[in-house]
């Protein structure tokens, strides 16, 4: 059992199901939030010198050997090669959240290639790059996987400290924070459970001095947070039958949701087109059974059942092929 | 301000809190929830409110047991009977 550190943790639970090969907006919320948890992290570890209100960090920090290299990545640009760097914990948190698009990608790396070691994260191709949008402009993509175990093991220690009486440790009061910045909640909580979360949290607000001193830091940006719940609703939409329909006859709502897979030949019979469907899966690298053949042959890919639908695109030229559609309810 | 306890520190403890005992059984907090409630865990709690502490030992033999009934395929009417009877 490996026992991680604040930021790690909160790592498995930010970089689960993003993009690992590119930037975009929902990662870019979460490696904020994530440098900030590195700065909460080195805070509860006592790293920084305290006088008064400022909390101090001496240079010297950065040459000792047993550093997480992943700390020393947030660390270094907020020292600007200065001796020492000082203000309070509201300034540290918003100075890291900042860091630019490179140092952030930079961290990434890193603490992603120090949970891949110890196998607590992998990357595995994503759906999307069997499109044919996506794969014959060359487009490869991949998102992160938590393990399963380890993940599960965060996030209900992370709820049944908060949902249950009783004292609550400073790396939870972190991680709630962590995950109200990055607009995780719903990842974990049910809508019933955020009621009580957030009378726990007012509760913490009054009685601890941590959680007094963190609650009201607001490091995340509106717009961001908006252009992820937007992405959020819209995929949790599609799941309507309904909407799955209608995202049938406009992919361009959810591509995600609606994959289309052009087969060789025109007007092809059942088996041909599934023989296309499985060398695609095959050459990104999904694991899938063929669960049902026919005309709608039932496929399970990656542990989720889609079926696929005989379809033909119009640009130019018609293109045919068939649509992955997930089966719901499954 | 309390510091989350290392796993080493909890392999050591007579007494652990609910979230301590998902970390150390890998169950999920409404599973342990659900036994608690049903008096399949026994706990001790100073006062309403306060933090329910499990002997680790006995509560961990208890859940492993109880896993290993499930899988046996009994319900759970059945392994609190089982459960009852070692009392």
């Amino acid at each position: 059992m490996t026992e991680l550190k604040l930021a790690q943790n909160f790592s498995m639970i930010a970089l689960n199901a993003q993009n690992s090969l590119h930037m975009t907006t929902v990662k870019k919320v979460a490696l904020r939030c994530m440098a900030a948890a590195v700065i909460l992290e080195a805070y509860l570890d006592s790293i920084f010198t305290q006088t008064e209100d400022k909390l101090i960090l001496h240079n010297d920090i950065l040459d000792q050997t047993n550093i997480m290299p992943y700390r020393k990545i947030i660390l270094k640009p907020l020292l600007h090669k200065n001796d020492e760097a000082g203000g309070k914990l509201e300034w540290w948190l918003k100075k890291a959240s900042m860091l630019s698009n490179s140092h952030l990608i930079k961290f990434e790396h890193t603490i992603a290639n120090s949970l891949k070691q110890t196998d607590l994260l992998q990357e595995i191709p994503n759906l999307l790059g069997c499109d044919l949008y996506y794969n014959s402009s060359g487009v490869t993509i991949r998102e992160y996987r938590s393990n399963v175990q380890e993940y599960t093991r965060i996030a209900e220690n992370l709820r049944a400290e908060l949902l249950e009486d009783g004292a609550v440790t400073d790396e939870t009061i972190c991680m709630i924070w962590l995950l109200r910045e990055s607009g995780c909640m719903h990842d974990l909580f049910s809508q019933n459970e955020l009621e009580k979360v957030a009378a726990r949290m007012d509760q913490l607000y009054q009685r601890d001095s941590l959680a007094k001193a963190v609650f009201p830091i607001r490091i995340h940006r509106g717009i961001e947070i908006a252009i992820k719940g937007f992405l959020h609703m819209k995929k949790k939409i599609m799941k309507i039958p309904f909407a799955s329909g209608v995202n049938f006859a406009f992919p361009v709502l959810e591509r995600s949701q609606s994959v289309f897979i052009d087969t060789e030949a025109w007007f092809s019979n059942a088996d041909k087109r599934l023989d296309d469907v499985r060398a695609r899966l095959e050459s990104n690298g999904h694991a899938f059974t063929v669960l049902q053949e026919g005309q709608i042959p039932l496929i399970k890919i990656d542990n989720i059942v889609y079926m696929a639908i005989p379809q033909a695109i119009y640009s130019r030229v018609p293109i045919h092929g068939v649509r992955l559609l997930p089966k719901r309810p499954i | 301000m309390s510091r989350q306890r290392s796993m080493e520190t909890i392999l050591t403890s007579d007494f652990i809190s609910i979230g301590e005992l998902v970390r150390l059984t890998n169950c999920r907090y409404s599973t342990l929830k659900f036994y608690t409630e049903e008096n399949m865990l026994p706990f001790e709690q100073a006062e309403e409110k306060l933090t329910r502490r499990y002997k680790r030992e006995e509560t961990v033999a208890r859940i492993l047991l109880i896993k290993k009934l499930k899988i046996d395929g009994l319900s759970i009417p059945q392994i609190k009977e089982i459960l009852n009877k070692d009392k």
